[in-house]
């Protein structure tokens, strides 16, 4: 049959500017096949993963979504044409009735028993019906897993200690900074620079001291998640970066278990149960990462330090209800809290039957390499990494120390600061001048083109964005990047500078 | 980088606070120049925010087919949609976390958002996806004029173009 492929706008150039291509074909993807056969650059930008397509793009016959009809498998006749539409932002998702049933698998008979010191200590859990002494029992029988004892970790562990989680298990490899105690309330000053296992299970302790602490000091990897998370009911995810928060989805959705989700950035928070034996996995909702650098890590981004505390009590009381076995759980259910206008909103969650780990057909078997899938090592020879590297090599540096003794010797710089504002009024090096790296090419007319140039920022990332940027748009003058930002500033050369 | 006429930034703004304190979104439609680096827009092209009610003070969705609609629209005269445009109502132009997940990532595309601090628009910026798709960068917005009668004026608000 001839078919016509209509090629969106924003992909003609992997087509040779061709908006229409004409190809004889019996169904949908093989029309795909072979304009992209023929095309190859723009295969990349419709397939995804193990060459399926990617979530964001819909395919037309005539006026009709191939998703309602046999997707690819969608035969063609003569004259239709197919169109190639990006979806811009998410659909929404139908309801699926969640069963309850406690995610602790222990017959109610062989649960442990209570002391009359613990019937004191959990009296107002124990008068609830919903609880009860079999709800407390099995809380006393239940494991949880905490990965991270940071922001989320730190009430959601202090919660489920209080409650009397009979035993959890915390993994953290990180030690506890200054940084951290405007949010992380489990560690205290008196903990600055001690592992934060130590510091949490001190505290976790001290709060409720029939509770077992099984601390792993280490960073959770695909080498051992899987062993980690087979000796616990729920895995409680408090993790701060996308590899680890897809490692944790993967080796619960293998594993078997409940994914107590939880993420915060800014004043934004989510949380969820994923739970693929009853619901979608975080890859249902997120199939791929986000482009490496499109969202700020709270370290460059802020978070209200309240707002781990919102969500993280929100993901005890999630881990609490799967024991329990009761109530609503945020299955299927995603969460979103906005802390600066106060509002909660819930969007509905979908099981995909396509989703690679926890689908009809799954194609991830195994933990992969997470740090790989997201985009954050480049994948061996590959020309545009290739050229990336390039460019950044070409970069010139300059380190903190170099540049108090060019200063000190009089040599003639301009220091250009290209952050925020409201970091520039945190800590500011001296003489220098503050262009935002969102207005640093409209405003190269204050850079000095004769004067040698050196440009920072907190770590030295945007201000070589800011670089890049400037010699793109043809700015002539000297460039050079201050290693380590403000902060190896303060590090390296003056320590009145503070480091936030 | 994106070129667009005052014009255009003027249709955007207006858009934006038409629809406060609820997010607006539209497409831009255009030719995309300097080998995927240059998006030369000539229209803006608003479209309804479908995503579910109740949500779309910070939330916006484009319809497939209001795409499509554009893209067949603009072909014959050899131009194309070649970004998209939305508000972010009393939030900073800069993509959200969920904007990220959510926008298409071809990287040849402009992703345009302004902010509308209290139903006033203010700042315009514009964003696009390195070549590796790896991540998102603010691109540089130049405004430039754009000769009129290259595509006819009075065909500017035809069918389609507002819902």
């Amino acid at each position: 049959m001839a078919v016509t492929v209509f090629i969106p706008t924003a992909l003609r150039q992997f087509t040779g500017e061709r908006a229409e291509i004409a190809v004889e074909a019996r169904t949908v993807g093989e029309a795909l096949d072979k304009v992209t056969g023929e095309h190859t650059e723009l295969r990349r930008h419709l397939y995804g993963e193990q060459d399926k397509l990617r979530n964001f793009v819909n395919i037309y016959v005539n006026d009709e979504d191939i998703r309602a009809t046999q997707r690819l498998e969608t035969p063609v006749k003569e004259g239709d044409t197919i169109s190639i539409v990006p979806a811009i932002a998410g659909g929404a998702a139908t309801e699926e009735k969640v069963q309850g049933g406690s995610a602790v698998k222990t017959e109610a008979a062989s649960l442990p028993t209570l002391s009359n010191e613990e019937i004191a200590r959990y009296s107002r859990h124990l008068i609830m019906p919903e609880v009860g002494m079999e709800g407390q029992r099995r809380l006393k029988a239940a494991r949880v897993l905490m990965i991270g004892t940071g922001g989320l970790g730190a009430p959601t562990g202090m919660y489920l200690a209080a409650a009397g989680v009979g035993t959890l298990g915390v993994v953290d490899f990180d030690v506890v900074d200054a940084s951290n105690l405007q949010r992380q309330i489990v560690h205290g000053t008196k903990d600055v620079g001690r592992p934060k296992i130590e510091s949490a299970r001190d505290r976790l302790n001290d709060i409720n001291p029939n509770v077992k602490i099984e601390a792993y000091e280490t960073r959770l990897t695909s080498e051992n998640a899987l062993e980690l998370f087979r000796d616990y009911d729920m895995v409680v995810d408090g993790t701060d970066n996308f590899p680890t928060r897809y490692l944790v989805n993967d080796a619960c959705v293998l594993a078997g278990k409940p994914n107590v989700y939880g993420s915060i950035f800014r004043f934004e928070g989510q949380a969820s149960v994923f739970w693929a034996a009853k619901g979608a996995c975080y890859r249902c909702l997120y199939p791929e990462p986000p482009p490496v650098g499109l969202v700020p890590s709270c370290a460059e981004g802020g978070v209200l330090g309240v707002l781990p505390g919102i969500v993280g009590a929100i993901q005890a009381n999630e881990a609490i209800k799967l024991i329990l076995g009761g109530g609503e759980p945020l299955i299927n259910r995603l969460l979103l809290f906005d802390a600066w206008k106060l509002r909660f909103r819930e969007l509905k969650l979908r099981k995909d039957p396509a989703c690679p780990v926890c689908g009809e057909n799954p194609t991830i078997k195994g933990l992969i390499d997470y740090e790989e899938f997201c985009g954050l090592r480049p994948a061996p020879a590959q020309g545009a990494a290739a050229d990336k590297t390039e460019e950044t090599r070409q970069m010139e540096e300059i380190t903190a120390s170099e540049l108090k003794q060019r200063l000190d010797r009089g040599d003639d710089l301009q220091i250009i600061d290209v952050r925020e504002p409201n970091e520039y009024e945190i800590a500011r090096i001296p003489g220098s001048k503050l262009i935002p790296l969102g207005q640093v090419v409209n405003r190269q007319d204050e850079i000095e083109q004769e004067r040698e140039t050196v440009v920072h920022c907190k770590g030295g990332v945007r201000s070589a964005r800011a670089i890049e940027a400037l010699t793109r748009s043809g700015f002539k003058g000297r460039l050079v990047n201050l290693k380590g930002g403000i902060t190896a500033w303060s590090n390296d050369v003056d320590p009145g500078v503070p480091k936030y | 980088m994106i070129k667009l006429c005052d014009r255009l930034i003027a249709e955007i703004r207006r858009h934006a606070e038409g629809t406060y304190p609820h997010e607006c979104c539209g497409l831009l439609v255009g030719r995309i120049e300097d080998g995927g680096r240059t998006r030369l827009v000539f229209e803006t092209y608003p479209v309804e925010n479908t995503f579910e009610e109740g949500e779309r003070h910070h939330r916006m969705s484009i319809e497939p087919l209001d795409y499509a609609r554009a893209e067949r629209l603009y072909a014959k005269r050899g131009l194309g949609v070649v970004g998209n445009y939305h508000s972010h109502p009393d939030h900073p132009a800069v993509p959200s976390q969920f904007d990220l997940e959510h926008l298409a990532p071809w990287p040849t595309m402009s992703y345009v958002v302004v902010s509308v601090p209290g139903g006033k628009a203010a700042d315009i910026r514009s964003w696009e996806l390195e070549a590796d798709r790896s991540r998102f960068r603010e691109e540089e917005v130049i405004q430039v004029v754009v000769d009129g009668s290259e595509f006819g004026e009075q065909e500017r608000t035809s069918d389609g173009n507002q819902k």
